[in-house]
């Protein structure tokens, strides 16, 4: 929907147009003349006219017109933006030299960071965020920008309701991201709608990825299986990279501060053959002395936030092979090093070093047919290589050593076709080969996959847009499964929208839980696949290696392993009342069904347990969602978002209602002695989910020095860390990480008509730090430039 | 006139700003001064003995998780109140020269010595088995440390199943400590006090802490140094059942 449309009285004239000429691909340049008026028709003096992709920017004059010069042929946009107008964007394929009128509708705002309503096509994916029916927010390159974030993870964990966290369990290494309530293992990550590979203990670490070349970030909250398959139980994170300018360019830019962080970037980008094809290349290098919050316990060389050096580099191509094919292809290669020191004293010192690599290959066919019906052909392949090591210093022992790879091919066929104005349909189908490096453990590990969707929008009558969609996805170690999802938005006024939306989502066993058998020699147990588990225990029992077996918990999970699902659920309504005022209150119910656990089946005479896998039956992500925005004044925006959030695993509440051990243990408070006997009310709920997460901004631009201050304070409701009464849930004196307030502050100075800007980066400006919040730094303090050529 | 008034137009937002800014940093700074505190109450109670961070046989959990190495299991080593006395037993040598004594009064045995033993001569799994401590026991009492003010009756003692005190897998199980299947991690079971009938005939209380070095509240990595026992104990010298 693009309400901004109603709204904004918008009347474009291209002259000579009609004049279709085969001659278009000759090298001419071209001229856009405009002018910029109110309602009235008066000019608007001094607004400011950015032209994008290239980023050309100029002022109206006296007359309100402006004029670009020295144009290829090719599709600009246009964004205008003055002092108490709404800002405008507007699309202008150019094949001769045009002019152009614009009418700015009267507002209180009038701050830079456009919030475009219009979603933007995606160059070469069309599956669209919104038809998963679930909320998503899109992050703009310019809020990025505004940010001043070096790392995918900076960016997110500034968002209402998503945070980065890590998972002691799986490693001094393992960082994930948080979704309403849902833990990075449900979370899909995508870069361009293709997914990427890289997982520790399920968890995607976001600092892998630099933000330097992403034009958008797209969330999605809640089960979103029906846009990507498995693995988006509980969500997805799609990553828009840059794709190519008209005129050719280049920028760089230079970060240094605190903990020696370095961050420099190098893009390039250039049309090529008289402006059929285009090409980007971009080049970030990030390095970082890492951080220690846990001084009290830990020597001072050693790091609980890893330092780490980080290279990427991404191309991007597109070459218009006909006049309705293009062709795509993107390249991306990362790779990062990192050596950890952790020690508790001199003589007891762990060396931890990882080396990843990650690489990214895409070719896309994008066709536009005579009846409108739009094909994309795409191709993919990705592999992820990561390799760990850990020693004891002192004493040259190794502790742990791990290497993996893993690597996809995918084919996917996609269409998009519009029959009538009310009407239009998204769909596609392919499939997916996942290959491990490792095969001789056993059997060979490929994970073959096909799928075939159709999302369906459709406006029945004028206010109402409803959505449907479905998927179906088949793997070779698991089953065939359906996700649907259905969305309906409902214009109540012209300023209330009401929204509602159900979706589906899954994850599927992977091989390792059905049919691996792994010997962990560090801890010194067994894991056997749920399809292998009573051959195994057989096997053992025959030998007379077994000690005991719990044929109750065997019969249950043998053979007998179901997918993980999601029902996500919410509703919610958007209010703008005035200029002034956008508001939005959503609540979201997540149910998940099935969730996959450990579970001792046995124990052995020469290893202690023998564990295998099962579907607890049920946990809960419920809360509420609210967000505003207000132009305080012409200059000064001010937001907020709150998210309340309960987490709950069920099966606990039984547990503790059944009495049986450990969870029958009494509740004792440690200060006062005191203890009583547990009822359901004294279990907090799951790990890492605080209740209250409050994230406030304020926005200032002082216009005559073109500077914009940026403060944003993340203020958190304390959150469980870990368990340590031993009764395997958590209560009020388990381990928590306290309430806290991070405030980070961007001061951004732009110069020479934008060409250079100045940046001042000050992250969490209170220095608050914990010891269970191992990723967060301290204060840090960054300063550097950018600059940007643009050929004239 | 107009100039003028446009700058203190824009001031005025400046100043609003600055009084969010300030607003919001007092607010927080409030909030933010009390970390790092430790909520747990102190472990010295002015008569108890505490022991910090007893190493273990750390050399033997260090090596623990290497692919492909036969790991040794960890050496015993024993413990005597009386003077703190920690006694290593890594050869027979060693074994015929302190296991059948008196002059121990806790072993600390099994995977990262977190089976505590006392020593007694009856249970042919003690390492004082056959020994002379033949008249000690062992008794859990479900209650913190503090509250145990008193040993219990000589016929609870002898009646007595408490042997090995390790890992409690179970309700019915003595041990002292769990261990979370989620995490790996030991953790210390709350109110868990063991009253102790000593070879010389004394009374005595213990209490098991924490396994990990430096007893953090919290285990923030997999690769914590352990075994370090932390633990705390107070013996009755005038031969009374006070504690």
């Amino acid at each position: 929907m693009n309400q901004a449309i109603f709204f904004i009285k918008l009347t474009v004239y291209i002259t000579g147009l009609s004049s279709f000429s085969l001659l278009a691909y000759a090298q001419e340049l071209y001229q856009i003349k405009g002018r910029v008026l109110d309602k009235s028709g008066n000019a608007i003096v001094q607004a400011t006219i950015i032209l994008l992709p290239d980023r050309h920017t100029t002022l109206t004059d006296k007359e309100g017109r402006f004029s670009f010069d020295k144009l290829y042929e090719g599709t600009y946009q246009l964004r205008v933006s003055s002092v108490g107008y709404y800002p405008i964007e507007q699309d202008l394929p150019l094949k001769k030299s045009s002019s152009v009128e614009l009418t700015m509708r009267p507002s209180e705002a009038s701050i830079t960071e456009v919030s475009v309503q219009e979603r933007r096509r995606s160059v070469d994916n069309l599956i669209k965020a919104e038809n998963s029916a679930m909320p998503v927010k899109i992050i703009t390159r310019r809020e990025i920008e505004l940010m001043g974030s070096r790392r995918l993870d900076e960016v997110m964990k500034e968002q209402t309701g998503i945070a980065v966290v890590n998972d002691i369990a799986g490693g001094s290494r393992a960082v994930g991201v948080q979704i309403q309530g849902f833990s990075s293992n449900y979370v899909m990550v995508l870069i361009d709608g293709q997914p990427m590979l890289g997982r520790n203990s399920g968890n995607f670490d976001l600092s892998r990825i630099s933000v330097t070349n992403i034009e958008r970030i797209e969330i999605i909250k809640g089960a979103s299986s029906c846009l990507y398959g498995s693995d988006a139980l509980g969500g997805a994170i799609n990553i828009i990279t840059r794709h190519g300018a008209v005129a050719p360019q280049a920028h760089a830019s230079f970060l240094y501060g605190t903990l020696n962080t370095i961050d420099a970037t190098l893009e390039a980008e250039t049309p090529f053959a008289n402006q059929r094809g285009s090409v980007v290349f971009s080049g970030n290098y990030y390095r970082t002395d890492g951080f220690n919050t846990d001084s009290r316990y830990l020597t001072e060389e050693s790091t609980t936030f890893p330092p780490y050096t980080n290279y990427s580099f991404q191309g991007r191509t597109r070459y218009r092979i006909t006049k309705n094919g293009t062709v795509g292809f993107t390249g991306r290669y990362a790779a990062r090093n990192s050596k950890m020191i952790n020690g508790w004293s001199d003589d007891i010192t762990i060396e931890d070093t990882q080396t990843d690599q990650d690489v990214n290959l895409s070719a896309s066919y994008d066709h536009t047919f005579h009846s409108g019906l739009r094909s994309m052909t795409r191709y993919y392949f990705t592999r992820f290589h990561t390799a760990m090591q850990a020693q004891w210093l002192r004493q040259g022992i190794l502790a742990d050593a791990e290497e993996f790879g893993q690597q996809v091919h995918r084919v996917e066929q996609q269409f998009a076709y519009s029959p009538i104005r009310t009407v239009k349909f998204t769909g596609g189908l392919g499939g997916s080969i996942e290959i491990m490096d490792n095969q001789d453990l056993d059997e060979e590990r490929s994970l073959n996959t096909a799928f075939a969707f159709l999302q369906t929008e459709w406006k029945p009558i004028d206010g109402i847009l409803t959505t449907l969609g479905l998927r179906y996805d088949y793997t070779n170690v698991y089953d065939g499964r359906l996700s649907p999802s259905f969305g309906l938005q409902y214009h109540i006024s012209p300023t209330l929208l009401a929204k509602a939306g159900v979706g589906a989502g899954f994850k599927a066993p992977d091989y390792k839980m059905r049919y691996q058998v792994f010997y962990n020699p560090a801890a010194n147990y067994l894991v056997v696949g749920s399809d292998r588990i009573a051959d195994v225990i057989q096997a053992m029992e025959n030998s007379g290696e077994l000690s005991f077996k719990n044929s109750y918990m065997l019969n249950l999970v043998s053979g007998n392993l179901q997918a993980e699902k999601s029902l996500s659920n919410n509703v919610g309504l958007v209010w703008n009342p005035n200029s002034k005022w956008q508001s939005e209150v959503s609540a979201f119910y997540h149910r998940i069904n099935n969730q996959i656990n450990t579970i001792i089946v046995g124990g052995t005479t020469s290893f202690s347990t023998v564990y295998s896998y099962r579907n607890l039956p049920k946990a809960v992500n419920k809360g509420f969602e609210v967000s505003t925005t207000y132009q305080a004044t012409v200059n000064l925006q001010l937001s907020a978002g709150y998210q309340y959030l309960i987490a709950k695993d069920l099966s606990v509440l039984d547990s503790i209602r059944a009495g049986g051990w450990p969870y029958n243990q009494t509740i004792n408070n440690p200060v006062t002695g005191e203890s009583r006997e547990p009822t359901v009310a004294d279990y907090w709920g799951i790990e890492d989910r605080s209740r209250h997460m409050l994230n406030l901004k304020a926005l200032y631009e002082y216009r005559p020095w073109e500077i914009n201050f940026n403060l944003r304070a993340n203020i958190r409701g304390k959150y469980p860390f870990q368990e340590t009464t031993s009764n395997q849930f958590i209560d009020e004196y388990d381990e928590f990480v306290p309430d806290h307030v991070l405030l980070n502050l961007t001061i951004e100075k732009n110069l020479w008509n934008r060409k250079l800007t100045l940046r001042l980066i000050a992250d969490n400006l209170l220095n608050f730090t914990h010891r269970n919040m191992l990723g967060q730094p301290g204060r840090i303090i960054l300063g550097g430039l950018s600059y940007r050529w643009m050929k004239e | 006139m107009k100039t003028l008034q446009i700058i203190l137009n824009e001031c005025r937002s400046i100043f609003l700003l600055g009084k969010v800014f300030f607003g919001l940093l007092f607010i927080l700074s409030l909030s933010s001064c009390d970390k790092d505190e430790d909520p747990r109450p102190a472990l010295e109670d002015g008569k108890s003995t505490v022991i910090y961070d007893l190493a273990g046989d750390i050399e033997a959990s260090m090596a623990e998780g290497v692919e492909g190495k036969e790991n040794r299991p960890f050496y015993t080593f024993l413990f005597r109140f009386r003077d703190q006395k920690q006694v290593w037993i890594k050869t027979k040598q060693d074994s015929l020269q302190w296991l059948k004594t008196n002059d121990w009064d806790l072993a600390f045995t099994g995977p990262y010595n977190s089976e505590v033993y006392v020593n007694n001569a009856n249970d042919e799994f003690n390492p004082g088995y056959e020994g002379p401590a033949s008249h000690s026991a062992v008794l859990l009492l479900k209650q913190s440390y503090q509250s145990v003010i008193a040993a219990p009756s000589d016929e609870e003692f002898d009646q007595s199943e408490v042997t090995k005190i390790g890992w409690a897998s179970s309700e019915s199980s003595y041990g002292w400590f769990r261990y979370s299947l989620s995490t790996h991690i030991m953790q210390a079971l709350p109110d868990r006090t063991y009253a102790i009938r000593l070879p010389d005939g004394k009374y005595a209380k213990l209490q098991l802490i924490n396994a990990y070095k430096g007893n953090p509240p919290a285990v923030t990595n997999m690769n914590w140094p352990a075994p370090y026992y932390t633990f705390r104990y107070y013996v009755q010298q005038d031969g009374s059942k006070n504690l």
